[in-house]
């Protein structure tokens, strides 16, 4: 073990030593993570992304106004329409009113997020505890979060939370009476009490914080993604794509230990080849967890977010290096030249990166692209850094993730070191 | 006087990308003795470093076996590798790092550590002579220099055996001197056995105890220099340097039936030193005769009457060039 941690030290000691090295591993991945999150910030986190939905209120009650409100407050991305367009008319209705059916027309085209119809009788229906509808017409897939729907949702269990108290008081104040033998309190002092209950009651849960946020929207009908803090996205794609970058680069190192004889001459030392490979394949994956280590590091110093578990943080990252040095020790022994060593770097991370959404969340691309895109690894270490960063997900969440860049690294292993050449 | 290295059939066959094969090592046997200086002399592609790579267990034999110091290199080979040093032919060292820490990192992967690795990295830096140059990049060394770090590399666990592989390949006359006094003294001073591999006769000759001679993989040759040249019996060498032009087969005929002492003329014609260079190799004419120095008028005599012209006669004593030539018909160079 001893001699295996000297060769890493060793190696990691002539990595540092060329300047070229400390280019490649702090200056230029640092650069584009602040350059490419901020790009993506302003994109999506710089400030609320507009939704365009069109809202009818046919009640046209102080209920309804107070659910408009509520839907504002929910979600500031929302510009109901046509109560919130704007001088630019972003809500692109032109000289026409929005009646019902232009609405309804306007959400099946997808011109709109979605269209909510809050119907006559609203208030009455939440006033006496009774059922009431609101429509929501929207061409989102329901199998996916929709943030209008989300919005509409906390929304109306706000107000039908605030519909069932004076419901259940009533009942309570009809019980006490009874039970205490008072006589009944009927008319306009019991809807009085009441209503103050309903008032009171949709205060209290106006006033606590918003439990709906959103994370894909569909603000003009095209797709775009929309990340609260562009470096969630940046950090972990960016230092991915500098992983390849450090790590395969190992291949023309490999190359030219075996041409300068240095690797002949640990293999005439009293060391087993097993010692060497490990020590090896040690060294490359400790520069490709250090190159990690750097670009999370100028994350979190910018606000990036790591999700609540660090230890599956910690897995996803090294799964992911086991695996691009695996690759690294796969293809080295094939590999003629440095030039040709070179070449096959940028074109493996220069194409693997994007494709597994280094570069930009996989989810913006079509489907069939999702799918060519999990060829990558990366798409598998991104998805998992999604599901932490984004969904505050645990190590159960991200296993499979893992286990698919494991068991690819066990494979890629097991070519390399069958071909690995030590003369 | 105790084996140190010993060889059975050792034996190297590489697989051509066309299917067919090629044996490189045909079967190799070798005694080598405590404290001796044994040189594997032969031409470029005579198997001299498969051979050291087998035995220092870099490449492993297509078949038999090396022990070193009762050690097999196959069966234990962390026990045979503890007891021998290995000087490369190529620079193996990292030329970003220092020599001194280049000697360190080797040192510790011998097992050496604080006091004793520093002191024992001052000595061979002492050694040869590069105290001062220690701390500086290898990259920035001059040929020589580099050679004389990569040879004491091989020295930090005081092996009682050290394989050199053309340790003065492509270095300047000083500096070749300076490796060839450095090989004598660890023989004479720490009584190292040395297992030499070369191209150049005379160093082979100058460095010896013992020498065996390999030639398309096999050892056609082994024994004190006295012993080898004896092969080839008492005879004067006499080399001439002929001009580019057709030299008729009876001309040596004539030679060699007329000259009192003359037994045999071997004749290499004149070789370009590759397809597009105007260079070339100038044809030699080799006379072998007893006495060399007395037969060498009738023979200018010969070759004038012959109209071939000379441009150099050189008369060599016999030496392990002669037993080359003698053996396979080809000069080392060749």
């Amino acid at each position: 073990m001893r001699s295996i941690l000297t060769i890493i030290l060793n190696d990691l000691k002539i990595f540092f030593s060329q300047r070229g090295n400390l280019l490649g591993l702090l200056v230029i991945p640092v650069l584009l993570t602040l350059v490419v999150g901020w790009s993506i910030g302003q994109i999506g986190g710089g400030g609320p992304t507009r939704l365009r939905v069109d809202l009818i209120d046919l009640d046209r009650s102080a209920m309804s106004a107070q659910m408009i409100e509520d839907l504002r407050a929910a979600n500031d991305a929302l510009v109901l329409c046509p109560l919130d367009n704007d001088a630019e008319d972003f809500c692109r209705l032109g000289e026409e009113p929005l009646h019902l059916e232009r609405a309804i027309e306007r959400a099946r085209s997808g011109r709109t997020s979605a269209l909510i119809v809050i119907p006559a009788g609203y208030a009455d229906a939440l006033e006496n505890f009774e059922r009431t509808a609101v429509g929501f017409y929207s061409l989102s897939d329901p199998m996916q979060p929709d943030p209008v729907l989300q919005s509409l949702n906390a929304v109306l269990q706000r107000a039908s939370t605030a519909s069932m108290i004076p419901g259940v008081a009533g009942a309570l104040l009809d019980n006490l009476t009874s039970a205490a033998q008072l006589p009944p309190i009927e008319g306009a002092a019991r809807n009085s009490f009441l209503r103050a209950l309903y008032s009171r009651s949709q205060q209290l849960l106006t006033d606590r914080p918003s439990p709906v946020s959103f994370r894909v929207a569909d603000s003009n009908g095209d797709s775009s993604s929309v990340i609260d803090n562009g470096f969630n996205q940046s950090a972990p794609g960016m230092g991915s794509l500098y992983v390849m970058f450090t790590v395969l680069g190992g291949m023309a190192v490999l190359l030219r230990e075996r041409r300068q004889w240095t690797l002949q001459r640990l293999i005439a030392l009293p060391l087993s080849r097993a010692q060497i490979l490990g020590a090896k394949i040690g060294v490359y994956f400790t520069l490709g967890m250090i190159q990690y280590a750097i670009v999370f590091a100028v994350g979190a110093a910018v606000g990036m977010e790591f999700g609540s578990s660090p230890f599956a943080f910690l897995a996803v990252m090294a799964a992911f290096v086991l695996c691009i040095t695996a690759l690294t020790f796969a293809l080295a022994p094939w590999i003629k030249s440095e030039g040709q060593a070179s070449g096959l770097v940028l074109l493996l991370s220069l194409s693997l990166a994007p494709l597994g959404g280094a570069w930009w969340p996989l989810e913006i691309v079509p489907d069939f692209m999702q799918t060519i895109g999990h060829i990558s690894p990366v798409a598998w270490a991104m998805d998992a850094f999604h599901d932490l960063i984004w969904y505050n997900g645990r190590f159960p969440d991200v296993l499979p993730e893992i286990a698919v860049l494991v068991a690819a690294a066990a494979v890629l292993f097991a070519i390399g070191i069958r071909s690995f050449k030590y003369e | 006087m105790q084996t140190m290295v010993e060889t059975r059939n050792l034996r190297k066959t590489y697989n051509r990308p066309d299917g067919s094969t090629i044996e490189a090592v045909k079967g190799v046997n070798l005694e080598i003795r405590q404290g001796e200086i044994f040189s594997l002399l032969g031409p470029n592609g005579a198997g001299k470093t498969t051979t050291i790579s087998m035995i220092s267990g870099l490449v492993e034999p297509t078949e038999g076996d090396a022990t070193i110091g009762g050690h097999s290199i196959t069966a234990e080979p962390m026990a045979a590798k503890r007891l021998m040093g290995f000087v490369p032919q190529e620079i193996a060292l990292y030329p970003e790092l220092s020599a001194r820490q280049n000697l360190a990192f080797f040192g510790r992967m011998y097992g050496l550590g604080g006091k004793a690795l520093n002191r024992r990295v001052d000595e061979l830096l002492e050694f040869v002579d590069l105290a001062d140059r220690q701390n500086d990049r290898i990259d920035t060394f001059s040929g020589g220099m580099k050679r004389r770090i990569n040879l004491v590399a091989g020295l930090l666990n005081s092996p009682p055996l050290i394989y050199m592989d053309e340790p003065t390949v492509g270095i300047d006359p000083q500096s070749r001197r300076r490796i060839l006094d450095t090989v004598k003294l660890l023989r004479d001073e720490q009584d190292m056995t040395v297992l030499y591999t070369t191209h150049l006769m005379e160093e082979a000759q100058e460095l010896s105890d013992r020498v065996a001679i390999i030639d398309h993989g096999e050892i056609i040759a082994m024994g004190t220099q006295d012993e080898l040249t004896q092969q080839v019996g008492e005879e004067d060498r006499l080399e001439f340097t002929i001009g580019e032009q057709e030299i008729a087969e009876t001309l040596f005929e004539r030679i060699q039936q007329k000259t009192p002492g003359v037994t045999r003329v071997l004749y290499n014609p004149t070789e370009q030193l590759s397809d597009d260079s105007s260079e070339s190799v100038p044809a030699l004419m080799t006379v072998f005769a007893k006495r060399g120095r007395t037969a060498l008028p009738q023979i200018l005599q010969e070759l004038d009457s012959a109209g071939v012209e000379i441009q150099s006669v050189t008369v060599r004593e016999p030496d392990l060039e002669a037993v080359f030539l003698a053996l396979t018909g080809r000069a080392l160079r060749d």
